[in-house]
């Protein structure tokens, strides 16, 4: 029997293994995919000439069995092992209410090609379901994560600047990777004519600067690449295979197995515990079960809500933890997708020197210093860079020595804005199982029903609005517009299936995210989230993490669990 | 929706300006084609060579390394055999042979034995012609930039876009004709442009 289990080695489960292992716990780690090394498994040592087919997944490969992680901008030839075969891994929606879920089965999870954009929830964020009602009331508030967001950006090596707004609180920021000339641009107009926007570098998960912690566990300073999700051999990317893992295992607690995917996790229900977890080997699909006092469940949003809808028992029927009929309800997502570009005509006659792997954040304001008719905001990414090579040879016809000659200037400055919109939550979009479709292993599908509402969609307005004047105050052309939001799912951040909550008759976690109606059992990955700002959720989830850990181990030396 | 690949007026008046000036100045060499085509390939050797004109014709050897210096047309026939489906391989054949078509229509000779000048005076207004950009019923934003583009000849379109990310996502290109760095190491987030500075490649655009 272990102390601990965590289900998932991602973005939650390294941090969650991490801390549960530094407290002294035996702990171990469930992991669906395959193993991966730290280094050896990446391809960020293959030049340009050496990516197969030019950096491209074979046409008809890609349809049939990427469909839907094609939809995702990092899937190149170069990424493609680390995003499952949808073929091999099926889900349904209903027709009308496309989702797309994108995914990566291996050790680190999603945590290798995450966008690494990391920023805090702030106190109107946690107070946002109680003011305006949607959702439930979140159970904590920032003071109560504060240092716990501390303690994950000093681990994991956050860059970027102090600004001192209310609605994005300020962390333990390395040097921030700056902005260059086209994006001081945008925002000096911005700020000057939109007073209360800013304009920031994007705070990122990359060692601008790494420090002694860093260092200890390998980890060395950004090379300014931007092949992150090829997998970082610097380890200045965070991941769970960079960072979280290795310091677990530092510890001698550490136990990983690979390739066992999570069939339910088993209830006592004379003790009222969790007091294990089965799992089938995913080759020979032969079933185990490993044993622990604790168990994490960090399988990611729709992951944990299959895992739980699945652990169906007598005192359980509709699920393990789930007597709030929450498990599997108010999916969330970002509203992504929602793009303007332009081009600067007259820009600043300067380069830059690099490939930074981040680029420029301009916080909420809707809601906050300016109004919106709409409830929650948006914020905005988005940079600013000379084009290049590409657009410069393919962007208009010619051929020969002109096209060469005009690829070997300049190109024209170009600024691009993407909206990041909250989605309030809804009890109706939901992830439920299918009753009479099962996956490879015996394990039922999820079905998953999500689409936005009225909301959302006058924020979508608003935020192509302000976007393209944005663009223009800068002195920007507005060329291009997307003003359809993308599929659910794209925006990568599903939140919201096993909400915390006050209330044990409508959430499924108290606010140590442990469950309302098992009390060893923890839940600290997306699925949690009561509602989900408009920021990047992943340093949430890993402050969550290290908090409930913390907790935890508290709560089994009191042996109140 | 405005769609990037069409730019501008302004771009517009650019590009006729470009064309007018354009003079091709590469020769096309048979045994350089023939040494850069090894293993078994997809096309046959007729139009293996008319595309390997074609390249010649898109990328020139001029002062610096063209598209068969970097053995674009042996990767190009490696990507129709290992990444194009059926349907893209099918329009990239047919747009080959278009273009040889064009050239015994309008010389009596195959697109391959033409010189440099008389490709290039046949290859320039196809081009122009194949590549306007019909209003794109996919997203814009970020997916308009990276999307495959609506374009009125979509296999041209595709010899073009495959010769020219072959050519500049090679060696040779991309140390002698672009500047690009594995591993650049600092940010430096504003540098002064001079005479000799050139655009970064790499993967991006």
């Amino acid at each position: 029997m272990f102390d601990a289990i965590v289900i998932g080695s991602g973005m939650s489960g390294g941090i969650a293994a991490k801390e549960l292992c530094e407290r002294g716990l035996k702990t171990l780690v469930i992991e669906r995919g395959r193993k991966l090394e730290h280094g050896a498994s990446y391809t960020d040592w293959m030049q340009p000439w050496e990516l197969p087919n030019a950096g491209m997944i074979p046409q008809e490969e890609l349809a049939r069995d990427y469909p839907i992680q094609s939809k995702c901008y990092a899937v190149t030839s170069a990424t493609q092992q680390f995003w499952v075969k949808d073929s091999e891994h099926p889900y349904t929606t209903p027709e009308d209410k496309p989702f797309a879920w994108i995914r990566g089965h291996h050790l680190g999870g999603r945590s290798i090609m995450w966008g690494r954009q990391s920023y805090r929830l702030s106190e109107m964020d946690f107070e946002a379901n109680a003011k305006d009602g949607h959702g439930t009331d979140w159970p904590i508030r920032y003071a109560d994560l504060a240092s716990w967001y501390d303690h994950v950006e000093k681990f994991i090596g956050v860059a970027g600047s102090k600004e001192g707004l209310p609605q994005l609180p300020d962390g333990e920021f390395l040097p921030p990777f700056g902005l260059n000339d086209g994006e001081l641009v945008l925002k000096q107009a911005v700020e000057a004519q939109f007073p209360g926007r800013k304009v920031i570098p994007g705070r990122v998960a990359n060692l601008s600067q790494a420090q002694p912690q860093h260092e200890a566990l390998g980890r060395t300073s950004c090379q300014n690449r931007s092949f992150c999700s090829q997998g970082c051999s610097y380890g200045a990317a965070h991941s769970s295979l960079s960072s979280s893992l290795p310091a677990a295992e530092q510890t001698g607690n550490l136990t990983i197995v690979t390739d066992a995917i999570v069939h339910s996790i088993v209830h006592d229900p004379a003790t009222g515990k969790a007091t294990g977890v089965r799992v089938i080997d995913a080759g020979t699909k032969e079933g185990r079960t490993y044993e622990a006092k604790v168990i994490f469940c960090c399988a990611s949003t729709i992951g944990t809500a299959q895992i739980l809808l699945n652990s169906k028992s007598d005192a359980f029927p509709s699920g393990l933890a789930n007597s709030s009929d929450m498990v599997g309800r108010n999916l969330m997502d970002h509203l992504f997708a929602l793009s303007v570009a332009g081009m600067l005509p007259n820009g600043p006659n300067t380069y830059y020197h690099g490939r930074r792997p981040t680029g420029l954040y301009i916080p909420r304001f809707r809601n906050v210093t300016e109004p919106g008719e709409f409830l929650r905001g948006y914020g905005f990414q988005g940079g600013a860079m000379r084009m290049g090579w590409r657009s410069a040879a393919l962007a208009m016809p010619g051929i020969g020595a002109a096209l060469k000659e005009r690829v070997r200037k300049l190109g024209p400055w170009m600024i691009y804005v993407t909206g990041f919109g909250e989605m309030l939550p809804n009890p109706e979009n939901r992830v439920t199982l299918n009753a009479n479709k099962t996956d490879k292993w015996g394990i039922p599908t999820p079905h998953v029903a999500c689409t936005i509402g009225e909301n959302e969609r006058k924020m979508a307005k608003q935020m192509i609005i302000d976007g393209k004047a944005m663009v223009e105050a800068a002195g920007g052309m507005v060329m291009s517009v997307n003003d359809e939001p993308g599929e659910p799912g794209l925006g990568i951040h599903e939140m919201g299936t096993a909400r915390m909550g006050k209330d044990p008759r409508n959430s499924v976690l108290n606010g140590f995210n442990q469950a309302h109606d098992v009390p060893n059992l923890f839940i600290t990955d997306g699925s949690a989230m009561a509602s989900g700002g408009c920021q990047n959720p992943s340093l949430t989830y890993m402050a969550l993490s290290a908090r409930a850990a913390h907790h935890a181990v508290a709560f089994l030396q009191e042996g109140k669990i | 929706m405005a769609d990037p690949l069409n730019l501008t007026r302004r771009s517009l008046i650019e590009r006729m300006m470009l064309i007018i000036g354009a003079t091709a100045t590469g020769g096309f060499s048979m045994s350089t084609l023939a040494k850069a085509a090894t293993g078994t390939r997809h096309l046959d050797e007729a139009k293996f060579t008319v595309l390997g004109a074609v390249a010649d014709t898109i990328v020139p050897k001029t002062d610096s390394v063209g598209a068969l210096d970097a053995d674009v047309p042996a990767r190009f026939d490696a990507l129709l055999k290992d990444w194009a489906s059926a349907e893209t391989r099918g329009e990239i054949v047919a747009a080959i042979a278009e273009i040889d078509a064009l050239a015994r229509e309008k010389q009596g000779k195959s697109f391959a034995v033409l010189d440099a000048a008389t490709r290039h005076d046949i290859l320039a207004p196809h081009d122009a012609t194949s590549l306007k950009v019909l209003p794109s019923s996919g997203k814009g934003g970020m997916a308009s930039f990276t999307g495959f583009p609506n374009y009125t000849n979509p296999g041209y379109g595709r010899i073009k876009e495959l010769v020219v990310t072959l050519y500049y996502l090679s060696e040779p290109a991309l140390t002698q004709e672009l500047i690009y760095e594995h591993a650049p190491g600092e940010w430096q987030p504003s540098i002064p442009v001079t005479p000799e500075t050139r655009p970064a490649g790499g993967i991006g655009f």
